[in-house]
């Protein structure tokens, strides 16, 4: 009877410790996101600004040749990082495939112009050049019109900014949640042990000599907790940079690597601060007074 | 000379949570004092001792204990007046997720031992008076009754306290061994130490005659 009170309680123990561990890792997680997310706003924006470019409408009738030769002008240009022309073929066939359905055979003819993609310098990607270059490029003849989108620069700049509180706000939920767990686990912790508790107490055992296993464990655990958040924004990261390689700037290697130790630095900041406030509380708590 | 005194009560009163179990206890015990508390069962002789380590505070009178006021005492306070005493607890009190070497070495540790080898010296010694030496790599369930308690009594030997705190410190021993106990303990009251000691053992402070208190009716008072 007492003996599997004991192990149900053990297990329970066990249980709250992986949940702690699991919150603790998911504020770290949030943490490190955050972080690796304000360490690439410039590289993210830098890439975003870059793909954004424009696209050149030709006018109805222009020579293929003469597109080409556009092509050629634009492609010397200080700007331009790169250029793609555009056929009225590919573009109905872009534009079919997008809508599922061959809109050139039921119309009867193909009613889109051809065009030339343009990708600027990341550096020429701000409102300013960009309306300056905008008027170059209508310039040229045979240009029929310039569509770039300028609202999405400034709604990237935005966003990544919008994330990022998003971001501490999941964080600072998480961590309160964490704060909790932990505390109740302490309390369970300390519940499986007041007998034993009472007995350091009642030989003389003071509190920072009781509490200390409680605490070496914390850090253990918040250690962990680090290491395991440090695999998933690994994680992130390879994914990340699978889509996007520009994102991956090998000179921020050691900025991931004090990211990173901020990270562990964390986890155990977190896991013993709260354990260490939550010893306290019980362990001055009469043993009683634990479970009602 | 009350400078020998070591605990001096004065009207206290000791409480159980809301129940007067003992009123106006006056007492005063001091170093080379050897003292019996007796009484029957439920009649507060525990409840005596856990005032004097303060377990239960002291809400009347005056209490002093090793230098320690226990109407004053802090909570942070408590572990240094407990290093002071040696307790022999009813109910032992072992810790019993390690070895009974380990078990003293927690006291030790508590109390600033450092030397490893003067520490297991020390253990082995308290060990082999109670008649344990060879069970000190044993866990605490692995032995009896009689040898859990004497593990108890070597524990709080084990660093040569001022005061001895023995409550029903025979209680699950032979004759035989009773009588090593009570011997052992006066002995050590010899030494300097004051030692109080709850007992039903009736048989044995009759042979092993000292200063009685009696646990009666809400009181303690002085036997002849
Ligand atoms: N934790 C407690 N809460 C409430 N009452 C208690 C508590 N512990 C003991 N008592 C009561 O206090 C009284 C004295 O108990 P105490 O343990 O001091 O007796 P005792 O003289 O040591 O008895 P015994 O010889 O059986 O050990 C008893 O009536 C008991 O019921
Ligand atoms: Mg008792």
């Amino acid at each position: 009877m007492k003996n599997s009170d004991q192990s149900y309680q053990k297990r329970r123990l066990a249980t709250s410790y992986v949940t702690t561990i699991i919150s603790i890792t998911m504020v770290l997680f949030m943490l490190g996101l955050l972080g690796m997310l304000v360490l690439h706003a410039k590289n993210l924006s830098d890439y975003v600004k870059e793909n954004i470019g424009f696209s050149i409408i030709i006018k109805e009738g222009v020579k293929e040749a003469d597109i080409l030769e556009l092509q050629k002008k634009l492609d010397k240009e200080e700007y331009v990082k790169t250029t793609e022309y555009i056929t009225r073929e590919r573009a109905a066939r872009e534009f079919s495939e997008e809508l599922g359905e061959d809109f050139v055979g039921f119309l009867g003819y193909n009613p889109l112009l051809p065009s030339i993609e343009l990708r600027l310098h990341a550096s020429y990607a701000n409102p300013d050049s960009i309306r300056l270059i905008e008027e170059r490029l209508i310039a040229y003849p045979g240009v029929k019109e310039v569509d770039y989108h300028k609202p999405l620069v400034d709604e990237i700049n935005q966003n990544v900014e919008r994330i990022s509180l998003v971001i501490l706000g999941i964080s600072l939920i998480l961590l309160i949640i964490a704060i909790a767990l932990i505390n109740n686990t302490i309390r369970l912790s300390v519940y499986s042990k007041r007998f034993l508790i009472r007995s350091m107490q009642l030989v003389g055992g003071t509190q920072k000599f009781i509490q200390k296993p409680f605490l070496a464990k914390a850090i253990v655990n918040g250690f962990f907790s680090s290491i395991i958040a440090i695999g998933l924004l690994l994680l992130v990261l390879y994914f990340a940079t699978n889509e996007m390689p520009e994102l991956l700037d090998f000179q921020d290697l050691e900025l991931f690597g004090i990211l990173f130790a901020l990270v562990i630095f964390l986890g155990i900041m977190i896991s013993w601060i709260s354990t260490y406030f939550a010893i306290r509380k019980y362990i001055r708590m009469k043993t009683d007074s634990l479970y009602s | 000379m009350p400078g020998d005194l070591i605990i001096i009560l004065d009207k206290v009163s000791v409480y159980q949570n809301e129940n007067l179990i003992l009123a106006n206890v006056s007492l005063t015990i001091s170093r080379s004092e050897f003292a019996y508390l007796i009484g029957r069962t439920g009649t507060g002789k525990s409840s005596l001792m856990k005032t004097l380590y303060a377990e239960l505070p002291v809400r009347t009178g005056t209490a002093g204990v090793a230098g320690f006021d226990l109407r004053k005492i802090r909570r942070h306070e408590i572990p240094f007046l407990r290093r002071k005493l040696g307790i022999v607890f009813q109910d032992f009190q072992l810790l019993m997720d390690r070895t009974i070497n380990e078990n003293l070495q927690f006291v030790m540790h508590a109390t600033g031992w450092k030397d490893s080898i003067l520490m297991t010296k020390r253990l082995q010694e308290v060990l082999a008076k109670v008649g344990l030496q060879t069970k000190g790599n044993k866990m605490p369930h692995q032995l009896s009754g009689g040898e859990q308690q004497r593990v108890a009594i070597a524990r709080a030997l084990v660093n040569d306290p001022e005061i001895i705190l023995a409550d029903e410190p025979t209680g699950n021993l032979d004759p035989e061994s009773s009588e090593g106990i009570i011997s052992l303990l006066m002995d050590i009251s010899k030494t300097g130490r004051a030692v109080l000691m709850a007992t039903h053992n009736y048989a044995m402070f009759e042979k092993y005659p000292a200063r009685t208190l009696k646990c009666e009716y809400g009181k303690v008072i002085p036997m002849d």
